[in-house]
C-alpha cells in the first residue's frame, strides 16, 4: 500500500506523537534510572559511613588508650620546642652557647631555608612537618668534641636534629708546646626538623 | 461513535452504535433521491467511522477450487476468478472454505457477490466523497458463522434463520464457515403462519442443497437455529417439530439479542439489530468493499495505532519508571535511616570521646603528629654509636691510624652493593631480599694506613688491614660493605710494585673500610 502527500501528511502527526512519546517515556526511564543509581551509591556510601562510625565507636576503649599514650609524646614534642614554628635565634643562641661551652677553637653553620618533609599518604592535612639543613664545620682539638656538640645540640632543644652526615679529617696543624691548636676538622649536615600542627590549641 | 448503514431491498437505515447500543439516525429510500439525501445526511457527518451491511436477495455463492498459494500468487488467482465468475468485481469476494489433499495440494473458495452491485455502489461512492472511513462492507450471510456460534452451534452443519426487515433470513453455515444464503420475503403473519413458513421454507433450502450436493442426503440431521420474533417461541416451537432430516432450535429474538451482546436497539427492529451489532463487535476478515474504499479507514486504523502503540511504549516506560522511583524513595528511606544511625553512633562517640584527657590538638592530629614523628626518628641516626664502637675496635690495633671519616644515613642504600657482580645467584637473592635491604642505613667509611710496617712488606699490611675489617665485623649489627686493601690482590684491579730500587720510600700504605648498619 502506498501512501500520498496527502496520506503521508496525516500520517506524520500521529508517528510524530508517538515518537514524541517513546522519546519521553525512554527519557523517563534514563532519568530515574539515573537517579536509582545515584541513590544506591549514595546507600553505598552512607553504608560505609556507618560501618566506620560503629567500628570507631568499637575501637573507642583502644583510642582512649592511645590517645593517652600518644599525648605523653605530644606534650613532650612541644615542651622541647620541636611542635610549632621554627626558632632561628634560639638556634643561633644555642650555637653559641655549645661553642662556649666546649670551647671549640671553630665553629661556622649555615642554615638553609625551611622545606616540607615528604610524609605518609593519609596524614591529616593541617598537620605538616618541616625541615631546614644546617651545614656546620668543626675546628676540634679532639673526636670526643664532636661527640659533645651534637649531644649539646640535641639537649637544646627547639627541633629536633636529624644528622645526615659528618665527616673528619684531620686538619694537619701539629700538637705545639705553648698551646692547642685543632687537629681535626668535622663537618655535618643536620636537619633541623620541626612539626606544625595547625589545629593546636595555643 | 460508529455507524451502520443497512441496506435492504425497500430502504436503506443509518443506525449510530455507541457501547452496544443501537439508534436509528436516518432512513432513505433505495432509489436516486435516497442517495442524494444520504450525500446531504453525510455533509453533517465527514469522515465519520461507517460500517455497510447487505441484506439483499440475489447475493450468489458459488464454489472454486484453486491450487494452494500464498501472498501475492494466491490474490491474483482469487483475482482472477472473481473476474470471470462477475461482470464487476467491485462488491466480491472470496471465502476460504479449506485446503483440499489430493495429488494437489488445492484450496476450496466460496466465491460471492451481489447480483446487481450497481444498486450499492452509488453509496459507497457517496461514502468516500465525503471522507468518510468504511470499515467494510458485509452482508448479513457473512455475519451468521458468528451469529450460529453465539446461539451455541455445536460445530457442524447447521441452518441460521432469523426474521430481518428485508425477510427471512436462511443462511447454511458448515464447520463454522458459509456455504449458502437465501432471503425469503415474509409478510406480516400470525405466530403460527410464521412458524409454518419457516419450517416449509427451511425444508425447500435443505432439499435444495441436497440437490446442489451441498448438504448430504444421508446422515445426522442439520441443526436449524431459528431466531423466533419476540414473544413467538411458543408458538414456533409447536410448529418446528424436528425430524430425521432436521432438528430445531428455536431461540427467542431477546434471548439472541442479549446473547449477542445487544444492549438496546430500537423496538421494531427484527433479527438484523443482532448482524448490525456482530459487525461492529466482530466483524469478519472476509468482506466485499475493496482497498480502494476502505482506504481511509485504513489509514485511520494507523494513525490510531501509531497514537496507541506510542501511548503504549510511553505507558510501559512509565510504569518501569515509577517501579524504579518506588526503588528510589526506598533507597533514600534506607539512606535516611543509615545517616541518622551514623549520626547516633557519631554522637555517641563525640560523647564519650570529650570525657577523653584534654589534648591541645584533634585526636587525628596528635596521632598523625605522633606517628609520624616516630617514623622520622626511627629513620634517623647519629654517629656517635659508630664512632664508639670504632674506637672500642681501634683499641686492638695500634698500628691501625685513621685519617679521615665519613659518616653518613643513606636512605636508599642497598645492602650488599660491592658483592660481585659475576654472581647470579647472589644477585637473584639480593633482589629477592630486595625491600628487606632497602631500610634506610648508617654508612661509617674509614680511611687510614698501617703505620711502622716497611712497605714492601705487602703481605703483613694486607693481613693487618683483613685483621681490622674481621674485627669491625665482631658485632652482627655491622656489616663490612667495602674494604679496599693498600694492594689491590683482586683479579679485577691491577697490581703495581717497585722492587729494583732496593730502597723502601717509608710511605705507608692507605687503606678504606665501609661499614654499614640498618636503622630499621
Amino acid at each position: 500500500m502506498t501512501f500520498s502527500a496527502r496520506e503521508l501528511r496525516l500520517l506524520a502527526l500521529p508517528v510524530l506523537a508517538c515518537i514524541a512519546l517513546l522519546a519521553a517515556g525512554s527519557a523517563l526511564i534514563i532519568w530515574t534510572t539515573g537517579k536509582r543509581v545515584a541513590e544506591e551509591r549514595a546507600l553505598a556510601a552512607a553504608r560505609e559511613e556507618r560501618s566506620q562510625a560503629r567500628e570507631r565507636l568499637m575501637r573507642i576503649a583502644e583510642e582512649e588508650r592511645e590517645v593517652k599514650e600518644k599525648l605523653e609524646i605530644y606534650r613532650r614534642l612541644k615542651d622541647i620546642g620541636i611542635l610549632g614554628e621554627e626558632q632561628r635565634l634560639e638556634w643561633a643562641d644555642a650555637m653559641a652557647r655549645i661553642r662556649t661551652q666546649l670551647e671549640l677553637p671553630d665553629l661556622r653553620y649555615r642554615v638553609e631555608r625551611q622545606a616540607p618533609l615528604k610524609t605518609v599518604p593519609g596524614k591529616p592535612a593541617n598537620v605538616e612537618f618541616y625541615a631546614s639543613t644546617m651545614h656546620v664545620v668543626l675546628a676540634l682539638l679532639h673526636e670526643g668534641d664532636l661527640l659533645r656538640f651534637l649531644e649539646d645540640l640535641r639537649a637544646s632543644g627547639n627541633a629536633y636534629y636529624a644528622v645526615r652526615s659528618c665527616s673528619v679529617t684531620r686538619s694537619g696543624q701539629a700538637v705545639t708546646i705553648t698551646g692547642l691548636s685543632p687537629r681535626l676538622r668535622a663537618e655535618c649536615d643536620i636537619d633541623l626538623i620541626t612539626i606544625l600542627d595547625r589545629a593546636a590549641k595555643a | 461513535m460508529k455507524r451502520l448503514l443497512y441496506f435492504t431491498a425497500d430502504d436503506h437505515c443509518v443506525y449510530a452504535w455507541s457501547r452496544g447500543r443501537l439508534t436509528l439516525e436516518a432512513k432513505f429510500p433505495g432509489d436516486d433521491l435516497g442517495v442524494t439525501a444520504f450525500r446531504e445526511y453525510l455533509t453533517g457527518h465527514r469522515g465519520a467511522l461507517f460500517y455497510a451491511v447487505a441484506d439483499l436477495a440475489g447475493e450468489d455463492f458459488h464454489e472454486e477450487l484453486i491450487p494452494y498459494l500464498r501472498g501475492a500468487d494466491r490474490e491474483l488467482v482469487v483475482q482472477r476468478r472473481l473476474a470471470q465468475r462477475y461482470r464487476d468485481t467491485r462488491l466480491a469476494a472470496a471465502l476460504t472454505l479449506g485446503h483440499v489433499s489430493g495429488e494437489r495440494r488445492n484450496e476450496r473458495l466460496l466465491l460471492t457477490s451481489f447480483t446487481n452491485t450497481q444498486r450499492l455502489t452509488p453509496w459507497l461512492d457517496a461514502l468516500a466523497e465525503s471522507e468518510a472511513r468504511l470499515a467494510g462492507m458485509f452482508s448479513v450471510p457473512l455475519l451468521a458463522p458468528v451469529l450460529a456460534a453465539r446461539l451455541g452451534a455445536r460445530g457442524g452443519r447447521c441452518f441460521v434463520v432469523t426474521a430481518n426487515a428485508a425477510g427471512l433470513r436462511q443462511c447454511y453455515v458448515d464447520q463454522g464457515r458459509l456455504r449458502f444464503a437465501r432471503l425469503e420475503r415474509m409478510a406480516d403473519m400470525a405466530p403460527e403462519a410464521s412458524a409454518a413458513f419457516v419450517r416449509s421454507e427451511t425444508g425447500r433450502l435443505a432439499q435444495y442443497l441436497s440437490t446442489l450436493r451441498v448438504l448430504p442426503r444421508e446422515g445426522p440431521p442439520v441443526q436449524v437455529i431459528v431466531v423466533a420474533p419476540p414473544g413467538q417461541r411458543a408458538a414456533f416451537e409447536r410448529t418446528l417439530v424436528s425430524d430425521t432430516r432436521l432438528s430445531f432450535l428455536t431461540v427467542d429474538q431477546s434471548e439472541a439479542v442479549r446473547r449477542a451482546g445487544v444492549k438496546a436497539a430500537p423496538p421494531a427492529m427484527g433479527a438484523e439489530q443482532i448482524y448490525l451489532h456482530l459487525a461492529v463487535r466482530r466483524p469478519p476478515r472476509e468482506q466485499f468493499a475493496r482497498r480502494e474504499d476502505r482506504r481511509s479507514f485504513v489509514l485511520w486504523q494507523l494513525r490510531r495505532g501509531a497514537l496507541a502503540a506510542g501511548a503504549l511504549g510511553f505507558a510501559g516506560c512509565a510504569l518501569y519508571a515509577g517501579a524504579s522511583w518506588l526503588d528510589v524513595v526506598d533507597t533514600r528511606a534506607e539512606v535516611a535511616d543509615l545517616q541518622a544511625e551514623t549520626r547516633t553512633t557519631q554522637q555517641d562517640y563525640q560523647r564519650i570521646t570529650s570525657a577523653f584527657p584534654v589534648t591541645q590538638t584533634t585526636t587525628d592530629n596528635l596521632r598523625a603528629t605522633v606517628i609520624e614523628f616516630g617514623k622520622i626518628a626511627r629513620q634517623t641516626a647519629s654517629p656517635e654509636r659508630s664512632l664508639v664502637y670504632l674506637s672500642k675496635v681501634l683499641a686492638d690495633f695500634p698500628l691501625i691510624e685513621i685519617d679521615s671519616l665519613q659518616w653518613r644515613v643513606d636512605a636508599k642504600a642497598e645492602r650488599g652493593a660491592r658483592a660481585p657482580a659475576s654472581a647470579p645467584a647472589a644477585a637473584a637473592a639480593s633482589t629477592a631480599a630486595g625491600d628487606a635491604s632497602r631500610a634506610p642505613l648508617e654508612v661509617l667509611e674509614i680511611s687510614g694506613r698501617v703505620g711502622t710496617m716497611r712497605g714492601s712488606d705487602y703481605r703483613a699490611i694486607t693481613a693487618e688491614v683483613q685483621r681490622f675489617a674481621s674485627a669491625l665485623r665482631a658485632d652482627p649489627a655491622y656489616e663490612v660493605q667495602r674494604t679496599q686493601l693498600p694492594f689491590d690482590v683482586t683479579s679485577e684491579g691491577t697490581l703495581s710494585g717497585d722492587i729494583g730500587a732496593g730502597t723502601d720510600t717509608g710511605e705507608a700504605q692507605r687503606f678504606t673500610i665501609v661499614l654499614a648498619r640498618s636503622l630499621r
